[in-house]
């Protein structure tokens, strides 16, 4: 499936925005400015961004804790990503998520805190889907140590059994939590896991490609919405960044991590896309100012906002 | 004398007016099709596959299914078939169903029905009798409740069904079978409202479904030798009835509460201390709880006896505060 170069650069415009907040994020919290540390999705821009760009609003998606390029291209605006973060009461959950954010509006119901307890919220909705008779799909996106949780199996068979509209992107970084993938995990690949439910399945060798993780999204999203069922991607990438702020990384070479500092997802798409004639240098510039200029706007907007009040923890409990 | 109903054709018409009411209400469960106990019995004759669905045995994934499916506007009931069982789907229901609401700010809500099949039958051994609603007095954002009769399993119902919290409903295997009264139209019963069985100057007694009509056999006995004992059927657990609590102890001076669950974190220890708490100026005399023993569930039937609160209990309980 051809994917349109407005898009392709539209989502490159996201990337840059991603990386760019992060790097902001990271500032904050060793500025003390923020109460939360940082996961940088650092080298996964392309894998998050593609795996949510292609989605309509009244698509569902679940994304990870290195969330930024996913809920940012799902159609979080960054500002309510920074209230979030900071803990002020004009945040769309009142201050109560934090990193659990939460936009249903756009589709975004929240980071679950135990990952891999929404592959199952992930089949409801489908089933809610297939209730209801429309065409929405929804995306879970999670990473390769995920895939050993609990429910990732039965979610697997209920999606296939009942044919339902979900998506499970798996972004294979290569690292989980503190080690190597392949220390835990059994297999090079947890996408041929779907045969075993005979559910349709890919792997997306260069995760880092933009194009590739658009073209791979838009078969499974046509696949869902037409009652074709469900998909199991795994995007091959690595995780630049370090588990969290802090990790000293302990457990991989630095040679390793400059070796795929060379296949850098914004780089790469911006080479495409100059080449292609539709972004020119002067555009490039112009993108990093308005990525700039809206991260500014986001911080400002978080530091002018009030904390909530304390007796607001009392409040919400029953809806 | 109205028409009767056994306590699962309550509910099963329970069920039925409200998915005829409302095309949001699914039903999710293992073999809810066939349904063997008879809880969604000939529903799937009339609403088909795609409100009354068969899942795989995996509880912690179609619990969690229903909290997803909760979470987009659906509202789903999902029955779980022995209480033991909710365990499994534990971090669905007491860290995800309970959770939303608050942490999302009122954006996400989860109006999720539990409908749950527990309590000791006979026999049942460790893993298929407890009564565990106590479990989940804990986790914020849930309701619990326990119909006792007929009447009130098809009025809790519905007000389960539209109550926009996660809501667990728990019937007890040992009444499924009684008969009463049910009117053939649509009723609630509010969640948080206690009933008063019977009234009696002496005694409070405190208790929940099969437990409320052993207090009421015990309640019996003690007329007998002149105590009169004032019988609450609690029906919802959480949150459960202050006021009706606290204005029986004010007029007996004496708190009895029974459960099937077991003493140690048993419904009773929190009605206990929040009476200790809020209400200690009016009792005369120690708090009595009559639970099952801190054991697992025995199977051989003199074991299990030992294990299970009975009416003799109960009015051992009583008397040893009088």
């Amino acid at each position: 499936m051809k994917i349109p170069l407005e898009k392709i650069l539209d989502l490159y415009r996201i990337m840059i925005l991603t990386r760019a907040a992060e790097e902001k994020h990271e500032a904050l919290f060793h500025q003390k400015r923020l109460p939360v540390y940082t996961h940088l999705s650092l080298g996964q821009e392309a894998a998050g961004v593609g795996v949510s760009g292609l989605l309509r609003k009244d698509d569902y998606l679940f994304g990870t804790h290195r969330g930024m390029p996913e809920y940012l291209g799902k159609g979080m605006k960054l500002k309510n990503i920074f209230a979030e973060y900071g803990g002020r009461k004009t945040s769309l959950t009142q201050g109560k998520g934090g990193l659990h954010l939460c936009d249903a509006k756009n589709g975004i119901l929240g980071l679950v805190g135990s990952l891999g307890s929404d592959f199952s919220h992930a089949v409801g909705i489908g089933l809610a889907i297939r209730t209801k008779g429309t065409d929405q799909v929804v995306v879970n996106y999670f990473g390769e140590g995920t895939a050993e949780q609990a429910d990732f199996h039965p979610c697997m068979n209920m999606m296939s059994l009942w044919k339902l509209p979900v998506i499970f992107a798996c972004a294979n970084n290569r690292f989980t939590e503190y080690h190597p993938y392949r220390d835990t995990t059994a297999t090079e690949h947890i996408a041929p896991r779907a045969e075993g439910y005979g559910a349709p399945w890919k792997i997306v060798d260069d995760g880092n490609d933009l194009t590739a993780v658009c073209e791979a999204m838009a078969e499974a999203i046509e696949r869902a919405r037409t009652g074709g069922g469900p998909t199991l991607i795994e995007f091959m990438t690595y995780r630049i960044a370090p588990h969290h702020t802090g990790d000293p990384c302990v457990y991989r070479k630095k040679e390793e991590v400059e070796i795929w500092k060379q296949k850098d997802p914004i780089q790469r798409c911006k080479a495409l896309l100059i080449k292609s004639g539709i972004l020119t240098e002067e555009m490039d510039q112009k993108i990093y100012k308005e990525a700039e200029s809206e991260i500014e706007e986001a911080i400002h907007f978080m530091e002018e906002s009030l904390f909530p009040d304390p007796e607001e923890a009392l409040k919400g409990v029953y809806a | 004398m109205g028409r009767e109903l056994t306590f699962i054709e309550a509910v099963r018409e329970g069920f039925r007016q409200a998915m005829r009411r409302d095309e949001r209400v699914i039903i999710l469960g293992e073999d809810v099709k066939v349904s063997i106990f008879g809880t969604t019995k000939f529903l799937w004759d009339e609403f088909g596959d795609k409100r009354i669905i068969d899942t795989p045995i995996c509880e912690s994934a179609f619990v969690g299914a229903a909290v997803g499916a909760a979470m987009v506007g659906m509202r789903p009931v999902v029955e779980i078939m022995f209480s033991e069982y909710l365990y499994l789907a534990m971090d669905q229901i007491a860290t995800q169903a309970a959770s939303w609401n608050y942490i999302t700010g009122g954006q996400v809500k989860v109006p999720l029905v539990v409908e749950v099949l527990y309590g000791t039958r006979g026999s049942g051994a460790y893993s298929h009798s407890q009564s565990l609603e106590a479990s989940f007095l804990n986790p914020p954002g849930l309701k619990i409740v326990c119909p006792s009769t007929p009447y009130d399993a098809k009025g809790l119902l519905k007000s389960a069904i539209e109550d926009d919290n996660p809501v667990l409903f728990f019937e007890h295997r040992k009444i499924l079978a009684m008969k009463g009264e049910v009117p053939e139209e649509e009723y609630s019963i509010p969640i948080g409202e206690a009933k008063i069985w019977r009234e009696g100057k002496d005694v409070t007694i405190l208790a929940t479904s099969w437990t409320t009509h052993q207090s009421m056999k015990a309640a019996q006995m003690l007329e007998k030798e002149g105590i009169e004992a004032e019988v609450i059927d609690l029906r919802t657990l959480k949150p459960f009835d202050k006021k009706t609590i606290f204005s029986s102890i004010k007029k007996t001076s004496r708190l009895v509460i029974v459960e099937e669950g077991r003493r140690s974190g048993g419904y009773g220890a929190e009605i206990a201390a929040t009476v200790a708490e809020e209400c200690i100026e009016y009792l005369d005399s120690p708090i009595r709880r009559v639970a099952a023993i801190d054991t697992p569930v025995p199977f051989s039937p003199p074991l299990e006896g030992r294990y299970l609160p009975n009416e003799s209990k109960i009015v051992e309980a009583v008397k040893s505060i009088l």
